[in-house]
């Protein structure tokens, strides 16, 4: 099992908040993180500070503010939107979602639309490449875990090893991803630890 | 369940026995009887509507405390949290960092990784330890002197400019990074605590009571940031609106 994905649901109605908790359960990897009913202040933000890897909304509960708020969170990469959609969804609201839950879909249906829109690998590590894969840090993982524990940047990284900003911060993410470690302090618990990089290169 | 004044306190926490901490912070400890939350209350001088907010947003974590039970005074509220933090740096801490000093005497001191662990723990209580003197050293005061000075504005109509400058907004982002170290801190435990001593049965114990008090910790310090986001910044947020307007 790789990290676990964060999860926030925006929904107002009690008992569509509870369904979809009742769905999150069952499915190992995913974790749900926080709710909200879409009528918080600054909502925008506060949905993107949680750093969340799956947002589930529901348009109604955002009411007019949804265009604004879904056109942000498009802009964030890395957070898959899912939105909670009716049968009687008008165009324009349901062709924001690449992926969306349906109202009217039974309890299999639905677990199958969540675990396809979280990523199969996050939920069940089915095929046996990625099981292995998701275990162990690549050579190249381990080299940019090394400088990241030196206290280097992203950019000194980056230019360090010949490669752009972007394929740095992603190699950084599955990094957390695979060990369940966050912050850098507890990387490099982990890299000591396993003798990566040794106590006397740390600054 | 909607916690009210009508039930037995002890009917609830047989629900809900990690409201025994939350308890203890309005003076009330085990053994206090039979009473309904009401007669408890009443007894002891506590303001029911603050316990009761108290106790449900502890309890349930979709509960939304109604506007008309935000009517207490900031100051009950901020009593409340120092004294949580108290229970956090003088009982939580010292207690997880006792079960590290355990296992490393079990393990016979030369384990590498333990020591990691310990210090990478010690580095997160000082950065704790630091937001929470924030709080109390900042915040708390700043919201203290707001409720006072909007007492002496509705007086004499006096406003101090000093006041004006600052926003509860500005502390509301605050409690990232503290959080990512304490779920980090059970990863490392979870996946990667070796197992070297002489006595493994002892060993293993003892890391199940750390990781426990870990978890226990988390879910503390999440009922707590819930209750300064749902009630003391509301609350603050609502008074700066009153002081800055219609000067």
């Amino acid at each position: 099992m790789g990290a676990l994905m964060n999860i926030i649901l925006v929904e107002n109605n009690f008992l569509l908040r509870s369904g979809i908790e009742g769905l999150i359960i069952e499915l190992p990897g995913l974790l749900l993180k926080e709710v909200f009913d879409g009528k918080e202040k600054n909502l925008c933000r506060k949905l993107i500070n949680k750093k969340p890897d799956v947002i589930i909304i529901n348009p109604n509960a955002l009411g007019d503010n949804f265009i604004s708020i879904i056109s942000k969170l498009q802009e964030e990469a890395g957070i898959i939107l899912i939105g909670l959609l009716g049968n009687d969804c008008p165009e324009n609201i349901s062709s924001r979602f690449k992926n969306h839950l349906p109202l009217e879909g039974n309890k299999h249906l639905l677990l199958e639309k969540l675990r396809d829109a979280c990523g199969k690998d996050a939920v069940y590590p089915t095929n046996k490449k990625t099981q292995a894969g998701s275990r162990l840090l690549s050579v190249r993982e381990i080299d940019i875990l090394r400088e990241v524990v030196k206290g280097l940047t992203n950019q000194e990284i980056a230019d360090k090893l010949f490669l752009s900003i972007h394929t740095v911060m992603t190699h950084r993410k599955n990094i957390s991803k695979k060990l369940s470690i966050k912050t850098v302090s507890g990387l490099m618990v982990y890299a000591l630890m396993n003798n990566i990089v040794d106590i006397n290169e740390m600054g | 369940m909607l916690i009210v004044g009508e039930m037995k306190l002890a009917d609830v926490i047989h629900h809900d026995y990690n409201l025994v901490p939350v308890i203890n912070r309005f003076d009330i400890s085990l053994g206090f009887g039979d009473g309904t939350i009401k007669e408890i209350c009443e007894e002891r001088n506590v303001n029911i509507e603050f316990f009761l907010s108290i106790l449900n947003t502890f309890h349930d974590v979709q509960y939304f405390p109604k506007d008309y039970l935000k009517s207490f005074p900031v100051s009950l509220i901020i009593n409340y949290l120092r004294k949580a933090h108290s229970y956090y740096s003088d009982e939580k801490i010292p207690e997880i960092k006792l079960l590290i000093s355990k296992l490393i005497r079990l393990s016979g001191k030369k384990n590498k990784t333990l020591n990691l662990i310990s210090n990478f723990f010690n580095d997160y209580c000082k950065e704790f330890a630091t937001h929470l003197m924030r709080e109390e050293t900042v915040v708390y005061p700043y919201i203290l002197s707001l409720e006072k000075a909007l007492a002496e504005k509705n007086e004499n109509g006096i406003v101090d400019t000093e006041l004006m400058k600052y926003s509860i907004t500005t502390y509301e982002a605050d409690h990232e990074d503290v959080e990512e170290k304490l779920f980090d801190m059970k990863s490392l435990i979870i996946k990667y605590l070796p197992l070297e001593s002489s006595d493994n049965l002892m060993f293993e114990e003892i890391s199940y009571s750390l990781l426990r008090e870990l978890f226990v910790l988390e879910k503390e310090l999440n009922e707590h940031s819930r209750i300064e986001d749902l009630i003391l910044v509301p609350k603050v947020e609502g008074m700066e609106k009153h002081y800055k307007s219609d000067r």
